[in-house]
């Protein structure tokens, strides 16, 4: 075993009937993954091994995942074209390797070091656009925005960071945001939807951004 | 075509618990074009998707059926109570996982009936799918519904629901039932036709060919077949030799319980222990080699990339390469971070010699053996001789050899015992603990796993009553009690979910209408055991004018006819009754590979035996 473990870093997308599964079970996909993809994977020392994983962020159940991120580390170094083609094969169609390049072992972890998220979020088809700009205006001119998940509360006016109205080519209302997911004011755009009367399981949303804190690059 | 509404599937799948359940597309899927075969079948498992997916039995006719050109077969499962109350409410009929299909358009539906208490799970997926619950509402279009696995060895309570039974295992007859279907389908004759054509196939069951009468007193008078050319006696399938394992094991993406890859190392047991059902109908012993074990698991890894292997037999000190079979996997894999487990170890220091390898692959975990009693008397009544010395010499290597954790399995409601018998298993568990507590310190943990008898058909025990809660109730208080004060940790089954499982398990044909009542009424996943079934189970005897207790409580006439009398395993009835004579004089029988007692087996298979170099029997 190399003494500096080699870091690998994996942008990729989500989709398909895999947007039903969740977090724990992407982290444990992933990790069969590698196993399957024969690559000298790297383990976590001490009694229990693990796969050394480290995935940006949990997308809630249900999204599609346009611009996800993970980190995981090889004993060795190997060529990059190799690793993308062996972990491709090995992973199911419904997850699309879109960039993988190798990191410095220096960064910080990308969970630690993620700032936002950008959303693209398509309406119901019977929530007209003028009806909705209203009523998300209405929203937005409110000094505060209380959400409550598992009992914690958060100000969602100020986890807002930006947003943006539009329709697509089937007239469909789009809303596009970006909303920190910091720890500790991490905002989630379903429950953001809930209190605007939208049901989420009506809408088709999309992560298409992980934002970094400037050292992430 | 796929179910025209799988944009609503999607918007519920939003609205349920674990939706990754319903989607299929797990890696290692098989998804056939459905224009490109003459047969589509479709596996169910009737539980939930995380109690079935690891089914073996399951992923073994996967692999047969779909491994043929002209067959393709998917799966399915029973929804949990959310999903189908969703089902329900938008009219969406049970779909396959992987074409998402309704199951009414498949031409076989093969169900694995592993145990008794899936039974009513099994009415709710044919009422789901929309297809008639009873073999005789069947017509031409309906899909053939199909029965197997090891519940099947008592088909007749589900006799009405059924089409067909494939009796015994299903690697070989399964292709022989898809090419019946498919040249009946071909020939464009009767349902009854296509009946008739499977009861030709050795193995199959067809219920509805068979008339069942009965005696004055509730015993069965006789069963015979209602037509000319149906065979009177139905005789288990077995493979002579066991087939290739399979090794792409569909890799599921949500968590499941037994989340890992299986392979059969061995199949049946020569040990003959009077209360086991798979002892006895699993025979003969067949086992597969070293040489073919070892490239299996190496692919299955590769193409699974699972973390945890499980070597599975009904007795793995019994695989005559056992020890060759742990150095082999302990040499190989030592680097790469699995975890192996090998269930079912005779209690003697070799099985300690067994675990050590394996220990050393990944550590942690504890060490299980099943006494089954806890005295050398009661362990002769059930033939699973031990000497005290022996148990208590081999627990001391276990805890010198640094196991710092031992559960043991007992079985109270055994003919012919005592308060005595129930105390000294309380009293091994203490003496256990003491010894452990001398080679290990404090923490050494002690676990009782404490069952209940309850007498399975074609088993040597099969005549004899269950004994009534209220009695099994007094010995776990007594067991619960000294365990708290000992501080010795104890699980059990409450007496009252084990009554089902007594009442279907050597059930007869009426009870049809019990299971259908009963299901009616709200029973299903009863083996959950939602105490509030119970009752709707009683209810559902009084309904249909039957007695449960005739079922559970009455010791059995030797030489009444049985429900299961027409279905032959084998084993003969004169060798099982010879056995329940010996239990009661407390006469043990060694294992059958040193001696052959002929029970049956070799008479009813011994012209299929293969050469050894092909497939080891354990018959001498």
């Amino acid at each position: 075993m190399s003494e500096t473990p080699f870091r690998v870093r994996v942008g990729y997308s989500k989709s398909g009937n895999l947007r039903f599964i969740g977090h724990l079970d992407t982290q444990r996909l992933f990790e069969r993954a590698l196993r399957r993809s024969t690559l000298p994977i790297r383990y976590t020392q001490g009694f229990s091994k693990h796969i050394r994983l480290n995935l940006a962020s949990a997308l809630p159940l249900g999204f599609i995942g346009r611009a996800e991120m993970l980190d995981f580390w090889l004993d060795e170094p190997l060529d990059i074209e190799e690793i993308r083609e062996k972990l491709q094969a090995a992973l199911p169609l419904e997850i699309r390797i879109l960039e993988l390049y190798k990191v410095d072992n220096s960064l910080p972890s990308l969970q630690g070091s993620l700032l936002s998220s950008d959303y693209v979020i398509t309406l119901p088809t019977d929530e007209s656009s003028q009806e909705f700009q209203n009523r998300w205006e209405q929203l937005l001119s409110q000094a505060e925005i209380p959400i409550t998940r598992r009992e914690k509360t958060l100000n969602y006016r100020t986890l807002i960071l930006e947003n943006e109205l539009l329709a697509n080519a089937s007239e469909r209302t789009i809303l596009k945001l970006r909303l920190s997911s910091t720890p500790g004011a991490n905002a989630r755009p379903d429950d953001l939807l809930q209190v605007l009367g939208i049901d989420p399981a009506e809408c088709v949303i999309e992560r298409v951004g992980l934002n970094f804190s400037s050292s992430e690059g | 075509m796929p179910i025209d509404n799988i944009n609503l599937i999607e918007k519920i799948l939003y609205t349920v618990e674990k939706p990754g359940r319903y989607v299929g597309g797990e890696h290692n899927q098989i998804l056939k074009g459905w224009g490109s075969v003459d047969v589509r079948w479709c596996l169910i498992f009737p539980d939930i998707y995380d109690i079935g997916q690891a089914n073996l039995g399951l992923a073994m006719l996967y692999q047969i059926l779909n491994a043929r050109e002209t067959i393709l077969a998917e799966r399915s499962f029973a929804p949990w109570v959310d999903m189908e109350a969703e089902m329900r409410r938008h009219q969406i009929p049970l779909f396959s996982l992987e074409s998402k299909r309704s199951l009414r358009e498949f031409d076989v539906l093969g169900f694995t009936l592993p145990y008794e208490s899936i039974y009513t799970n099994v009415l709710n997926i044919l009422d789901l799918a929309g297809i008639p619950l009873c073999t005789v509402e069947r017509g031409q279009d309906d899909p053939l519904i199909l029965g197997g696995g090891q519940a099947c060895y008592n088909p007749e309570p589900m006799a009405g629901f059924f089409d067909a039974f494939a009796i015994g295992e299903g690697e070989e007859v399964s292709l022989e039932i898809s090419k019946t279907f498919h040249d009946w389908k071909a020939s464009g004759k009767s349902r009854n036709d296509l009946l008739f054509e499977l009861a030709q196939i050795p193995g199959v069951y067809v219920p509805s060919l068979y008339d069942v009468s009965y005696l004055q007193d509730g015993t069965i008078a006789g069963i015979i077949p209602n037509q000319p050319g149906v065979p009177e006696k139905i005789t288990k399938r077995i493979v002579a030799a066991l087939p290739p394992h399979p090794s792409k094991f569909l890799v599921p993406n949500v968590e499941i319980i037994h989340d890992r890859m299986s392979i059969e190392i061995m199949r049946g047991c020569t040990r003959g222990c009077r209360f086991c059902h798979a002892g006895m109908v699993n025979r003969p012993v067949r086992q597969r080699s070293v040489d073919e074990i070892i490239p299996v698991i190496d692919e299955a890894l590769t193409s699974t990339g699972f973390e945890e292997v499980g070597l599975l037999s009904l007795s793995s000190s019994d695989h005559t390469q056992v020890l060759d079979l742990t150095k082999n996997v302990q040499e190989k894999y030592h680097d790469r971070k699995l975890a192996f487990s090998l269930p079912s170890l005779r209690i003697e220091s070799f099985s300690i010699q067994l675990m050590d390898e394996l220990k050393e692959l990944k550590p942690g975990g504890g060490f299980t053996l099943a006494p089954e009693a806890a005295t050398e008397r009661m362990r002769a009544v059930i033939n699973k001789p031990l000497d005290d010395d022996d148990f208590f010499q081999t627990v001391t290597q276990i805890f010198e050899n640094g196991w710092r954790s031992l559960k043991l399995y007992y079985m109270i409601g055994l003919p012919t015992e005592t308060m005595e018998d129930v105390d000294a298993i309380l009293q091994a568990g203490i003496k256990v603990q003491q010894i452990g507590r001398r080679l290990i310190g404090k923490s050494v943990k002690i676990h009782l796993g404490i069952a209940s008898l309850i007498p399975k058909p074609h088993t040597p025990f099969q005549w004899l009553p269950v004994q009534r809660p209220e009695v099994i109730q007094e010995k776990l208080d007594h067991l619960k009690a000294g365990t708290r004060k000992a501080g010795i940790k104890m699980s059990y089954n409450i007496p009252d979910s084990t009554l089902l499982e007594s009442w279907l398990s050597r059930g007869d044909r009426r009870l049809g209408a019990v299971i259908q009542t009963a299901w009616q009424n709200g029973a299903k996943f009863d083996a959950w055991g939602e105490r509030d079934n119970l009752q709707i189970w009683r209810n559902a005897f009084a309904a249909n004018d039957l007695d449960p207790d005739f079922y559970s409580y009455r010791e059995r006439n030797l030489e009444e006819i049985l429900p299961w009398e027409h279905i032959d395993i084998g084993v003969t009835k004169r060798f099982l009754k010879r056995d329940y004579e010996w239990s009661l004089v407390g006469r043990t029988r060694e294992d059958c590979r040193n001696v052959c007692f002929a029970c049956g087996i070799l008479d009813t298979f011994g012209d299929q035996r293969p050469a050894e170099t092909v497939c080891y029997w354990g018959c001498p």
